[in-house]
C-alpha cells in the first residue's frame, strides 16, 4: 500500500515538474510564438462533436490563432498520421483521440513531448498527464432503459442484474468484440466479475449493434428495453424521449480522450497553447455540462445541476491499452 | 489506312475552326498510327488512377507492415484467408449478392420493358419515380426501414398486428431477407437505368421478323429482345453483382445485429475493430475479392466475344410500343407498387420525421422546423455542398469523357492495348471501396512533395474519376455495342472527321446513355464516403463526410433533411435529362 502511495506521489510530482518549473515569462514567450505561428491543425477522432469546436472557438477568440480541424474515426486518424509522417508530410499539430489509440501511436513514435503546459498541474486523479499525453475529456458509459417498458422496481441496480433471465433476448449492446464502449465494458467487467459473468451474459442473447446513435433511438422507440454501454454525454440530446439513465452501484465505466503533440508539428507553440487552453476550467465546463467528466480540478462543482449527480458517481474503471488485443480476442471467443 | 483517314479528316476539321474543335482534333491526332501516343497516355492515365493505388495495396497485402513501416515480405495475409469462418463469410456474401442481383435484374427488366415498350399510362413520370431509390443515401433508407420493419415495434408489424390480432411479425428487416431487400432498392433502379435505353434503342424490325416467322411473343422476347440486350444486361448484372459483394451499409445495418457477416463487414472489422489494424489481412481479402470478380468479368468477355449485338442501324425506325389494352393498368400498378415500397414508404417516414424533434416520435408538442433551420444555418454543410457540387460536375464530366474514350477504343477499334485499357478501367470497381480508399491514401501521400495532390481537392477528384470510370465505360460501351459500324463508316465516307463522326454519330446516338452515366457518376460522387473520409483535408470537406459527422453527432433528423434535399436535386436532374436533353437529341 505504502509503495503504491509513494509511486502515486512520485508520478504527480513528475507530472507537475515541467509546469511548475516554467516561469510566467517563459510561458508568455510561448504565447507570443504561438500568435506568430497564427494557426494550428487539429486531428480529432471526436467526430461530429460540437464540444471541441466550442473550445476551438474560444481559443481563436482569445488568442487570434486559427484552428483547422480534421475529424475522422480513430483508426482513420491514426493511419493518416502514420502515412503522412512516413511520407515526410508533417501537416497536423495536435492529436485528439482515445487513450488506447494515443498510447499505441506513442509506441509507434508518432508523438513528441509537448514541452510543458501550465494547466497540466490541475489534472486530477484518476487521470494522469505526462510529458507527451494530456487527458482532455472523459466519456462515461452507463445503462439506458426505456421508461415505458421497464418498471422502476425492475431497473437494474448492478451490472450483474443484466443476467436476470427476464432480459434474455431483450438487451441491445455495443459490440464487445470491437474497439469502443463495448470493449471497455468487457475489459473492466471481466477483471471485476470474472469470465463466468460473461459466459452467463453471452447466454442472454445480446443483440450487438455499432450504430451507437441509432441504438439509443431504438431503445427509446421500444425495440429493446435495455441498452448498454450507453454514452452518458448523449443523454442531453435525448432526455425528452421516454428513456432513463441508470448508473449501477459499481459505478460507471469510462474511457479517456488524450491530447498530444504530433511529431515535427509545424506549429508547436500554437499546439502547446491550445492544449493548455483545453485544460482551462471554462473549456472543461463545456464538456462537463454536456456529460463528459472533467479532468481538472474546480470544474465539477461549477457544472450544470442536471449533469453533476451523474458525474459525481464512482468511476468504475477503464481499459488497459497493453491488454486490449488480449481482451478483444477473449470477447470474440465468448460472444460468437 | 484507318489512321491515315483519321489524319485527313482531322485536317479538314482544323479548317472548320473553333478552339474546342482544334483541341479535339489535336486529341484525335494523338491516336495516329494504330498504336499511338494517345494510347500510351490513356494507359498512363488509367494506370495512375487504378494500378498505382492497387500497387500500394498489393504491397500492403504482401508486407507485414503498411507502407512506411519496417517489416518483411510474406504471404501471411493470404494464408489467414483460408479458414472455415472466411469460407462461410464468402458463401454468405456471394449468396446474398447473387440472389439480390438476380431478383433485381428480373424486376428491372420488367420495369424497363413496361416503361420503354408498352403504352402504360404516365410512363415518363414512372421512369423518374422508379429511379429515385438509387439516389437516396442508404443510411437513411436503412434507418427508415429499421423503423418500418423491425419485428418488435415496426410500423408495418404494428399495423399487421392491429389488422389481424396475431402476435407474430409479418416482416423482420434484421434478417437475410432484410439485407437483400435493402440492397435491391439500390440495384433495381441501377440496372433499370442501364437497360431502359437499350430497350428504346431496339429496332423493332428484328422482333417483327421473329413474329413473322411464327414465333410467339414470349419466344420473341427471349430469343430476340433479351438476346440482343445481352451486353447491357450482363454488364448491368456484373456491375450490380460486384456492387453487391462490396455493399456495406445493408449488411452492417440489418445483418450484423443477427450474426450475418459478409466480406465488407469482415474487412471493416479488420481495419477498425482491432487495437492494431490488420491492413495485411484486409488488403489480401480485397485482392481475393478482386480475383473472383475478375473471373466473372472474363466470363462476360468470353460469352460476348465475337458476337454482334447491333440494334441501331442506318435504317430509320420507330420504337415498337406494345398495346396492352386494359392490362396497361396492371403494368401501371406494378410500377406504382415498386415506387410505394421503395420510395414512398421510407421517404415518407423520413419526410414526416424531419418535421418532428425525433425520428419516429410523432407527438404534436414535438413538431418543429429546427432541423431545416439547422441545415440552413450550418456553414459546414454549405461549404461541403459547394465542394461536392464542384467535384460532382467536374468529376462526372471528366469521368464520362474518359469513359467514352475508353469505351470507344475498346469497342470500336482494333488497336493494340485495347484489352489492357478495358482491364485497367475495370479494376477500381473490383476492389471493395473501403480498401481502395486506403490505396488512394497511401498512393497520394507517397507522391513526391512537388506533386500537389495530397490534401487538396485534386486527391478527391482523381479518386472519384477512378471510382466512376468503370460505370462510365460500361454505360457507354453497352450503348456503342448497339450502334452499327455502317453509320460510322457512312459518316466518314461523306467526309466527316474523326471528331465529327464521334460527336455527330456516336455521341448523338449514345447521348441518353451518356446522360444516364453522368447522373450515375454525379450522384456516386455525392454519396462516396470510403475514399472521401481518408482524403479530405480541412477546407475540402464533402457532403458525405459532413453527413457522417452529423450522423455520429446524433443528428439523424438533419441528415434526413439533407437526404430529402438530395432527392429534390435528383428530380431536377432527371427532369433536365429526360426533357431538355431528349429535345436536344431530336435536333442533332
Amino acid at each position: 500500500m505504502l509503495r503504491r502511495v509513494l509511486v502515486a506521489v512520485a508520478m504527480v510530482m513528475a507530472m507537475a515538474a515541467p509546469a511548475a518549473g516554467q516561469t510566467d515569462a517563459e510561458w508568455q514567450k510561448v504565447i507570443a510564438a504561438a500568435r506568430k505561428e497564427g494557426r494550428l491543425v487539429l486531428y480529432t477522432a471526436s467526430i461530429g462533436s460540437p464540444f471541441y469546436k466550442e473550445v476551438a472557438r474560444t481559443f481563436e477568440a482569445k488568442y487570434g490563432i486559427r484552428v483547422e480541424a480534421l475529424e475522422a474515426r480513430a483508426s482513420e486518424i491514426r493511419e493518416r498520421v502514420r502515412i503522412e509522417q512516413a511520407a515526410g508530410r508533417f501537416i497536423a499539430d495536435v492529436h485528439h483521440n482515445g487513450a488506447t489509440t494515443t498510447w499505441l501511436m506513442q509506441q509507434e513514435g508518432a508523438l513528441q513531448p509537448h514541452g510543458g503546459v501550465p494547466n497540466a498541474r490541475n489534472v486530477m486523479p484518476p487521470y494522469e498527464a505526462d510529458d507527451v499525453r494530456l487527458p482532455s475529456d472523459v466519456t462515461s458509459f452507463v445503462i439506458l432503459i426505456n421508461r415505458t417498458m421497464v418498471k422502476e422496481a425492475d431497473e437494474p441496480k448492478s451490472w450483474k442484474d443484466m443476467l436476470d433471465p427476464k432480459w434474455t433476448g431483450k438487451i441491445l449492446a455495443d459490440d464487445m468484440r470491437a474497439l469502443g464502449g463495448g470493449a471497455v465494458f468487457f475489459a473492466v467487467t471481466h477483471d471485476l466479475f470474472g469470465k463466468a459473468f460473461h459466459e452467463k451474459l453471452a447466454a442472454q442473447k445480446l443483440v450487438f449493434s455499432r450504430d451507437l446513435r441509432n441504438n439509443e433511438r431504438r431503445t427509446a422507440r421500444g425495440e429493446y428495453p435495455l441498452y448498454f454501454p450507453f454514452v452518458l454525454a448523449y443523454y442531453t440530446q435525448i432526455k425528452n424521449l421516454p428513456v432513463k439513465v441508470v448508473i449501477p452501484d459499481e459505478g460507471r465505466l469510462y474511457v479517456r480522450f488524450d491530447l498530444a503533440m504530433l511529431k515535427n508539428a509545424p506549429h508547436p507553440n500554437a499546439a502547446r497553447l491550445f492544449m493548455h487552453h483545453f485544460l482551462e476550467v471554462e473549456s472543461q465546463l463545456v464538456y462537463a455540462n454536456a456529460g463528459y467528466s472533467p479532468v481538472v480540478k474546480g470544474v465539477l462543482e461549477r457544472s450544470s445541476p442536471d449533469m453533476r449527480p451523474f458525474l459525481a458517481t464512482k468511476a468504475m474503471g477503464t481499459t488497459v491499452p497493453e491488454r486490449q488485443t488480449e481482451m478483444l480476442e477473449l470477447a470474440k471467443q465468448l460472444y460468437k | 489506312m484507318e489512321s491515315a483517314a483519321l489524319q485527313r479528316r482531322s485536317d479538314v476539321a482544323v479548317d472548320a475552326g473553333g478552339l474546342p474543335r482544334r483541341l479535339a482534333v489535336a486529341f484525335a491526332g494523338l491516336f495516329r498510327g494504330g498504336c499511338p501516343l494517345g494510347m500510351v497516355l490513356l494507359i498512363a492515365a488509367l494506370g495512375f488512377l487504378s494500378l498505382y493505388p492497387m500497387g500500394m495495396l498489393l504491397y500492403g497485402s504482401l508486407h507485414s507492415a503498411p507502407p512506411g513501416l519496417a517489416g518483411e515480405y510474406n504471404l501471411d495475409g493470404y494464408a489467414a484467408l483460408a479458414t472455415t469462418e472466411n469460407l462461410i463469410v464468402l458463401a454468405n456474401t456471394v449468396g446474398i449478392s447473387f440472389v439480390k442481383t438476380a431478383l433485381s435484374l428480373a424486376l428491372a427488366i420488367l420495369l424497363a420493358w413496361i416503361v420503354a415498350r408498352t403504352d402504360t399510362p404516365a410512363r415518363g413520370t414512372l421512369e423518374v419515380l422508379i429511379t429515385l431509390p438509387f439516389f437516396i443515401p442508404p443510411i437513411l433508407t436503412a434507418t427508415a426501414w429499421g423503423m418500418l420493419g423491425n419485428a418488435q415495434v415496426g410500423t408495418i408489424n404494428l399495423v399487421w398486428r392491429w389488422l389481424t390480432g396475431v402476435e407474430w411479425p409479418i416482416i423482420d428487416v434484421f434478417s437475410y431477407g432484410g439485407v437483400i431487400w435493402h440492397m435491391m432498392q439500390y440495384s433495381t433502379p441501377f440496372i433499370f437505368l442501364f437497360v431502359v435505353d437499350a430497350f428504346r434503342a431496339m429496332d423493332p424490325a428484328l422482333e417483327e421478323s421473329s413474329r413473322m416467322s411464327r414465333a410467339t411473343r414470349g419466344q420473341t422476347f427471349w430469343r430476340i429482345t433479351f438476346a440482343l440486350m445481352l451486353p447491357v444486361t450482363t454488364s448491368a448484372f456484373i456491375l450490380s453483382f460486384i456492387r453487391g459483394i462490396e455493399a456495406f451499409e445493408s449488411p452492417v445495418f440489418f445483418g450484423t445485429p443477427v450474426g450475418i457477416e459478409v466480406l465488407t463487414t469482415k474487412i471493416y472489422a479488420l481495419i477498425n475493430h482491432q487495437s492494431q489494424p490488420q491492413y495485411q489481412s484486409a488488403t489480401a481479402m480485397g485482392f481475393a475479392v478482386m480475383v473472383l470478380m475478375f473471373l466473372l468479368v472474363a466470363w462476360q468477355w468470353r460469352m460476348l466475344g465475337g458476337r454482334s449485338f447491333t440494334t441501331v442501324t442506318g435504317k430509320g425506325y420507330a420504337p415498337n410500343v406494345t398495346q396492352l389494352g386494359w392490362k396497361r393498368w396492371i403494368t401501371f400498378a406494378i410500377c406504382i407498387a415498386f415506387f410505394v415500397a421503395t420510395v414512398a414508404l421510407p421517404v415518407g417516414q423520413l419526410l414526416l420525421s424531419s418535421f418532428f424533434q425525433f425520428f419516429g416520435f410523432y407527438q404534436l408538442d414535438m413538431l418543429t422546423l429546427e432541423h431545416y433551420r439547422g441545415v440552413w444555418n450550418n456553414r459546414d454543410f454549405w461549404a461541403a455542398f459547394a465542394n461536392t457540387m464542384l467535384l460532382g460536375v467536374c468529376g462526372a464530366t471528366a469521368t464520362m469523357a474518359l469513359g467514352a474514350i475508353v469505351a470507344y477504343v475498346t469497342t470500336r477499334t482494333r488497336w493494340h492495348g485495347r484489352r489492357l485499357i478495358d482491364v485497367l478501367a475495370w479494376l477500381p470497381w473490383m476492389m471493395p471501396g473501403m480498401v481502395l480508399g486506403i490505396g488512394f491514401l497511401w498512393g497520394f501521400a507517397m507522391l513526391p512533395g512537388g506533386i500537389p495532390i495530397y490534401g487538396t481537392l485534386w486527391a478527391l477528384l482523381l479518386a472519384y474519376i477512378a471510382l466512376g470510370t468503370p460505370v462510365a465505360v460500361r454505360v457507354t460501351s453497352s450503348a456503342y455495342a448497339q450502334i452499327s459500324n455502317d453509320i460510322e463508316e457512312c459518316s466518314r465516307v461523306h467526309g466527316a472527321s474523326w471528331w465529327q463522326t464521334l460527336w455527330r454519330i456516336l455521341v448523338a446516338l449514345a447521348w441518353p446513355a451518356f446522360a444516364v452515366g453522368w447522373v450515375l457518376t454525379f450522384f456516386g460522387i455525392m454519396r462516396e464516403l470510403s475514399a472521401s473520409i481518408l482524403l479530405y483535408a480541412p477546407g475540402s470537406e464533402v457532403l458525405s463526410v459532413v453527413m457522417l459527422k452529423m450522423w455520429t453527432g446524433g443528428k439523424p433528423e438533419e441528415v434526413s433533411v439533407i437526404g430529402l434535399f438530395m432527392l429534390v436535386l435528383v428530380l431536377l436532374f432527371r427532369w433536365v435529362q429526360l426533357r431538355l436533353i431528349k429535345k436536344r437529341i431530336s435536333t442533332l
